[in-house]
C-alpha cells in the first residue's frame, strides 16, 4: 500500500506540471526594443481574441533568447540575431530556434536645424562619438564645438549604434546620455551644435537628418538594406510557429499588425 | 616560461578590470557528505567543497579574458583553506578568416569529452575528470569555433599536459595535443568525439658516460572520448565512452594498458524548479585484469530555488545518493550528498 501511494505521488509530481502547462496562453520575453511592438500587437490581438491571454515582459535580447532555450516562454524577442554559441547550445538541448522577422528598424543621425552639414561617413560619426573630431568645421560645417548626445547604455538603440557605428569603441566621456528617442530629438531641436541618434519613427521636422555614406535614411533604404545603421527585429520560437503562437505572429505580419509596427516608430517588413 | 605567461595574463586581466567592462561572478558549494563503507560511518562532514571567483574582462569587440580562482575548505585530506588558479586565458575573436572562431591562449579549458562544458548536474565530477583521464584546465593555446547554422562546435589545442595544479618543477617537456568535434545534425541529437595524444618524459638518465640526459623512452597515452546526447522535451540522456591506452617502454619493448569508462546519465526535468537524475558509470582501469572494475550508481534530484533573468541557476539544492561497487574484495561505498550551490554575478563598467 505504501509503495502504491509513493508511486502515485511521484507520478502526480511528474505528470501534473506537464499537463498543467500552457492552455490558451502565450508568453513572451526579451528585447526592450521589440517590447512596444509586442505590447501593442498583443493588446489588439487579445481584444480580437478574448479567449487568448498573452503575457509580455522585457529583459533584453539575451534574456529572450535564453528563455526560448530554456523553454520557459513561447516567444523570445531579440533586436539582434542569435549568436553561434547560443544556436549550437540550443540545438544540443533539443531546441530549434526559429527566427521570425517582425519589423525593421533604422537609426538616424540627427543634428540641429541650423547646421548645414548634410552628409557624414560612418567613420566620421564614429570619430565624433569617440572624440577624434570635436568641431563641426572638420566635417564641412560651421566652426563650433560638437555637443555629443547618446542614449543610455541599457537601451537597444544604444546597443545597435554601439555595434554598427562605434564597433564597441568607447563613447566620449562628456557625451550627454539621454533616456529616450524623444528626449534626444527634443534636446537637439533646442541646442545648436548637437548631434544625436534616434529611431526613424521619432525623427521629425524640428531636426535635420544626415545622410550616412551618401544614403538618406528612409523606409525604403532601411528596408532594402542600403542604409548602414539598420537592423531587423525578431521574435524567436522553438521551431516554426504553431497553434496560438502562429496565429499571433501571423497577426503581427498581417497588414493590421504591420500598421501597428509603424505606429510604434518602426518600419514594416512588407 | 609558464610563470612569465601567467604573470603577463594576470597583469593584463588586472588592468582590464579597471578599464573595461568586466563580469564578476562568484559561486559557492556548501556540501554535507555522509559516507558509509560496509555499514561503518566513514564520513559525516560539512565543507565548502568548492567556491570560485571569476572575472571576465572585455577589452573590446574581439578580446575577452577569463580569470578564475578556485577555493575550498579541504582537498584530498589536507586541512585548511586552499586556493588554485583555474582559468587565466584570453580569447581573440575574428583573428582568423573562419567565421565564429577564436584563438585562446593561457590557462584554458581542456576540450576533451564533456569536461569543458560539464555543469555538475550530478554532484560528482565529469567522468574524464573523475577517472583522471585529463585535467579540466591546462596551460596552452588553441582554436575553437562553431560550425555554421548551429550544427556543432570544434576545438584544436596544444597543452603542457600537466593540468592546472602543476606549475612548478618537474613539468613534462612534451606537449599534449587534442582535437574535439561535436555535431548536432538535428536538434536534440548530438554526437561527438575527442582524441588526445600525449607523450610524457620528465625523467633523466645517465647516458653511460656519466652525462645526464633526457630519457628518450617516452610514456605515450592515446585517449579517445565518444559522446552521445539525446534531448527531447523534459528528458535528456548523455552517454560517454572513454578509452585511454598507456604505452610504457620497458626492457621487453612496450607494454600497453587500456582503461575504459562507460557513463550514462538520464535527466528528467519535471518543471522549471525540479529535475530528477541518475547516472551509471563503469570504470575498468585495466581491461586485461579481471578484478579491478568499479561501478558507480547515482540517483538524485536538483531543486532550483532561484534563477536569474536568463534562467541560469542562482540558488539550488542538489541531493545525490551514490553507491560504488568494486569487482575485487573491497567493500561497497555508499554516500549521501546534499549540496547547496549559490551563484551571483554582476557586470562592472557596463558599456564602458
Amino acid at each position: 500500500m505504501k509503495k502504491l501511494i509513493l508511486i502515485i505521488t511521484l507520478l502526480t509530481l511528474i505528470v501534473l506540471p506537464v499537463l498543467a502547462k500552457r492552455g490558451n496562453k502565450v508568453t513572451i520575453a526579451g528585447s526592450t526594443t521589440v517590447l512596444p511592438i509586442a505590447q501593442a500587437t498583443a493588446e489588439i490581438f487579445m481584444n480580437n481574441n478574448p479567449e487568448i491571454n498573452i503575457s509580455v515582459r522585457g529583459g533584453g535580447s539575451s534574456v529572450g533568447i535564453a528563455a526560448i532555450m530554456a523553454g520557459t516562454v513561447d516567444i523570445g524577442n531579440a533586436s539582434r540575431h542569435i549568436k553561434a554559441k547560443e544556436l549550437a547550445s540550443a540545438r544540443e538541448q533539443g531546441i530549434n530556434p526559429h527566427e521570425n522577422v517582425v519589423a525593421n528598424d533604422g537609426i538616424v543621425i540627427v543634428i540641429h536645424k541650423d547646421n548645414n552639414v548634410k552628409d557624414l561617413t560612418l567613420e566620421q560619426v564614429k570619430d565624433i562619438y569617440t572624440g577624434k573630431i570635436s568641431n563641426w568645421k572638420e566635417v564641412g560645417g560651421p566652426s563650433m564645438p560638437i555637443v555629443v548626445i547618446s542614449r543610455d547604455v541599457s537601451s537597444g538603440t544604444f546597443e545597435v549604434f554601439n555595434k554598427i557605428v562605434l564597433n564597441n569603441a568607447k563613447c566620449i566621456g562628456g557625451a550627454l546620455m539621454l533616456a529616450s528617442n524623444n528626449a534626444v530629438v527634443s534636446t537637439i531641436a533646442t541646442t545648436p551644435g548637437t548631434i544625436g541618434y534616434a529611431g526613424l519613427g521619432y525623427v521629425n521636422e524640428t531636426v535635420n537628418a544626415v545622410k550616412i555614406d551618401r544614403i538618406m535614411p528612409s523606409k525604403k533604404t532601411i528596408r532594402n538594406g542600403s542604409y548602414p545603421i539598420a537592423r531587423t527585429l525578431h521574435m524567436y520560437t522553438n521551431g516554426a510557429p504553431k497553434g496560438l503562437v502562429k496565429k499571433y505572429i501571423d497577426f503581427i505580419l498581417s497588414a493590421e499588425g504591420q500598421k501597428i509596427v509603424e505606429e510604434q516608430g518602426f518600419i514594416s517588413v512588407k | 616560461m609558464k610563470k612569465v605567461l601567467l604573470i603577463v595574463i594576470l597583469t593584463v586581466v588586472a588592468f582590464g578590470i579597471l578599464n573595461a567592462e568586466t563580469k564578476l561572478k562568484m559561486e559557492l558549494w556548501n556540501r554535507w557528505t555522509y559516507q558509509t563503507i560496509d555499514g561503518e560511518v566513514t564520513k559525516n562532514e560539512m565543507a565548502l567543497k568548492r567556491g570560485y571567483l571569476r572575472l571576465e574582462p572585455k577589452f573590446g569587440n574581439n578580446i575577452k579574458g577569463r580569470f578564475n580562482v578556485d577555493f575550498f575548505s579541504d582537498e584530498d585530506g589536507l586541512d585548511g583553506a586552499g586556493l588554485k588558479i583555474k582559468y587565466a586565458y584570453l580569447d581573440f575573436s575574428n583573428m582568423l578568416p573562419i567565421k565564429d572562431s577564436k584563438i585562446t591562449v593561457g590557462l584554458m579549458k581542456t576540450y576533451f569529452g564533456t569536461i569543458y562544458d560539464w555543469s555538475y548536474q550530478t554532484i560528482d565530477k565529469d567522468p574524464s575528470d573523475k577517472y583522471k583521464f585529463v585535467s579540466s584546465t591546462d596551460y596552452g593555446f588553441g582554436i575553437t569555433g562553431y560550425l555554421p547554422n548551429g550544427f556543432g562546435s570544434y576545438a584544436l589545442a596544444a597543452y603542457n599536459g600537466e593540468g592546472y595544479k602543476k606549475t612548478a618543477g618537474d613539468i613534462n617537456k612534451d606537449m599534449n595535443f587534442v582535437g574535439n568535434i561535436r555535431v548536432t545534425p538535428i536538434p536534440g541529437i548530438t554526437v561527438g568525439g575527442s582524441y588526445m595524444m600525449k607523450t610524457k618524459n620528465d625523467s633523466e638518465i645517465d647516458d653511460g658516460t656519466g652525462t645526464i640526459i633526457d630519457n628518450p623512452d617516452r610514456e605515450e597515452y592515446a585517449m579517445i572520448a565518444g559522446v552521445g546526447k539525446f534531448a527531447f522535451g523534459p528528458f535528456s540522456l548523455l552517454g560517454q565512452y572513454l578509452q585511454k591506452v598507456t604505452s610504457t617502454p620497458n626492457d621487453a619493448g612496450v607494454e600497453d594498458e587500456t582503461e575504459t569508462v562507460l557513463s550514462v546519465m538520464p535527466i528528467f526535468k519535471v518543471n522549471d524548479k525540479f529535475e530528477l537524475l541518475a547516472r551509471y558509470d563503469i570504470n575498468d582501469p585495466n581491461t586485461n585484469d579481471d578484478d579491478d572494475k568499479e561501478t558507480t550508481i547515482i540517483a538524485g534530484f536538483n531543486y532550483h530555488i532561484m534563477r536569474d533573468a536568463k534562467n541560469a541557476p542562482k540558488l539550488f539544492v542538489q541531493t545525490n545518493y551514490q553507491m560504488t561497487q568494486f569487482e575485487d574484495d573491497s567493500n561497497d561505498e555508499s554516500e549521501i550528498l546534499v549540496q547547496l550551490r549559490w551563484i551571483f554575478s554582476e557586470t562592472l563598467n557596463k558599456g564602458k
